[in-house]
């Protein structure tokens, strides 16, 4: 006997206008990002400089796998899966570590940092045992881009490079601002709880439309933060809205500064100084001063890594009706007289003691709790169709308060979900 | 030697600040730092965690302690608006006075928030607090407060009230 499962139309789900809030709401739709996006899907895992010695790891979760990324005797890094093959025990419950192997605590079953099996205690149990059957689960696929590890347990389909495409850019953006041109995460991660379908994080990090409202109580109390330019008169408002493909999504302040380091909090000083003769040196006065006017980038890498402007983030989902936002600092290497900057910048800004995220997921919260209606079926996505252009390297472009990279972000999600 | 007297005023004081904290009073709490506050809530429970080098929660000195509480005095911080019904208990309290005569509190606290803002939520947050408190023109003054909570390296929800 077997049971009809109703498979879910997500053609008719996201619509180019308008998304159903089942989308939000059902857990089978959970069930199936967690497969479709999160598991055969490229997925941000961390960054190489989390783990630069060998047997150097930490854990993380792949949707809702729990996983183990960990640099191996050669120097590469795999993505294991943090179960034991045997029994399923968790393997690492620590956020990080250094090991030389993995040993499960409940019948001594020891693996390799590649997740090799070494070694099961009282072999005499089993007529024969293939230990080369029973290594650790792992990712199909590990790849990086300037450190950052992406993993998928598909071993077919896009490649990392054209998964990323052109928006490779926007990691460059970022990293280049590095004199070394590296990036490194050595500040540990903060956490913080959201009661809302995850998929509101990336939404809420492309939406450049509720800035001067939800965040009203800053721009009452700093009016001259970075984000300054981006409230007040509709046409005067200078920044952008970029759709680089595949779900991956820019909010482009930049066109609104008007001097260098807008984005640093107007940073100056002899420290500054030395960094802009070092980005001058390698770079060209003329790319240096682009660099340092526009920072770095605030992206969407699908499906889950934020690039935060002076932080890189990770949605984690949870459960259909929650998830949890990362952040960590940015350093670059080459500058570390920055890092304290940095480190105060990203308290500011995220994480749920600062000034800007809780009031994002307090109205996260309040949208998953108003989706409950259930009388009213559809969310709104159309602002801005009538205004949206190409750019010439057929990037569609628009007013940074319109919903182009929100309809984006969907796109690609039905292209992803539809495929079964 | 601590007298009890100023044992005394110590206790009091932490008392009180928590009670302020509490009813959400800014005015009366921000009054009650020095002007070379420290506020620090790591992100960690680690004892050698380093602000300079490692990520906090909160790490305010005096100008950010300032727009910590402009913003909740706004109206607009949504994340405490309206403020959480919050009541602490404070308990295991421990007295020193360092060698610059600063007071060195250190306590435990069981805090029942009730967040409104979105769901109708019971948060329990649990820690250890340590208050320095000095005398400024005769007036005890807390210059530095650092609050470690025992979750401080899982995922917190919203922490805009005063911890």
């Amino acid at each position: 006997m077997s049971i009809a499962v109703p498979v879910i139309d997500y053609k008719a789900l996201v619509q180019d206008d308008r998304i159903h809030v089942s989308l939000y709401t059902d857990p089978r739709i959970f069930a199936d990002e967690m497969d479709r996006i999160f598991t055969r899907g490229w997925v941000f895992v961390g960054h190489a400089s989390e783990i630069p010695r060998s047997g150097d790891y930490v854990t993380r979760e792949l949707g809702t796998q729990p996983v183990i990324m960990v640099r191996g005797k050669d120097g590469g890094v795999s993505v294991l899966v943090n179960r034991c093959m045997h029994r399923g025990t968790m393997l690492c419950t620590a956020g990080r570590g250094a090991t030389r192997t993995f040993a499960c605590p409940y019948h001594g079953w020891t693996y390799d940092l590649d997740g090799t099996l070494l070694g099961v205690p009282y072999p005499g149990g089993y007529a024969e045992f293939d230990k080369s059957a029973h290594g650790l689960r792992h990712a199909a696929r590990v790849a990086s881009y300037r450190g950052f590890v992406f993993a998928s347990f598909s071993p077919t389909g896009p490649s990392l490079a054209e998964h990323l495409g052109r928006a490779t850019k926007l990691i460059d953006r970022s990293c280049d601002l590095s004199p070394e041109g590296e990036i490194e995460l050595s500040a540990g991660w903060v956490k913080h709880r959201c009661a809302a379908n995850w998929k509101a994080l990336p939404e809420n990090d492309s939406d450049g439309y509720h800035l001067g409202f939800v965040h009203l109580s800053l721009f009452k109390t700093v009016p001259q933060s970075q984000y300054q330019r981006v409230v007040g008169e509709e046409k005067a408002i200078k920044a952008v809205v970029r759709d680089w493909g595949n779900g991956h999504l820019e909010i482009d302040w930049s066109p609104g500064y008007q001097r260098p380091f807008e984005w640093f909090g107007n940073a100056s000083g002899p420290a500054v100084e030395r960094f802009v003769a070092a980005l001058e040196r390698r770079d060209g006065p003329e790319v240096a001063r682009r660099r340092i006017m526009e920072g770095p980038a605030h992206a969407l890498i699908f499906p889950n890594l934020f690039l935060g402007e002076t932080n890189i983030a990770i949605v984690q989902p949870t459960g259909v009706e929650e998830c949890v936002h990362w952040h960590t600092p940015m350093f670059w290497k080459g500058v570390p007289e920055f890092n304290s900057r940095l480190l105060r910048m990203s308290e500011a800004g995220m994480g749920p003691a600062s000034f800007l995220m809780p009031e994002d997921l307090t109205v996260a919260a309040r949208n998953q709790a108003g989706l409950h209606a259930a009388t009213v079926e559809w969310l709104e996505l159309a602002r801005g169709f009538n205004r949206e252009v190409e750019d010439a390297e057929g990037r569609i472009v628009s007013h940074v308060t319109d919903e182009t990279i929100n309809r984006a972000l969907w796109k690609h999600y039905r292209t992803v979900m539809a495929v079964a | 030697m601590l007298t009890d007297t100023e044992r005394q005023a110590a206790t009091e004081f932490v008392y009180r600040e928590a009670r302020l904290a509490d009813e959400a009073r800014y005015a009366e709490w921000h009054a009650l730092w020095t002007d070379d506050a420290v506020y620090w809530v790591p992100a960690t429970t680690d004892p050698g965690a380093d602000p300079e080098k490692h990520l906090s929660h909160i790490y305010d000195n005096r100008a950010r302690l300032d727009t910590r509480i402009k913003l909740l005095q706004t109206g607009h911080r949504y994340s405490q608006e309206p403020a959480s019904a919050m009541r602490r208990v404070i308990s295991n309290v421990e007295i020193e006075q360092a060698e610059d005569g600063e007071l060195v509190v250190s306590a435990n606290f069981v805090l029942a928030e009730l967040s409104v803002q979105a769901k109708h939520e019971m948060h329990w947050w649990v820690g250890r607090t340590t208050h320095r408190l000095r005398r400024v023109n005769g007036v005890l003054k807390m210059r530095h407060k650092k609050v470690v909570l025992v979750n401080a390296a899982e995922p917190l929800p919203n922490l805009t009230f005063l911890i």
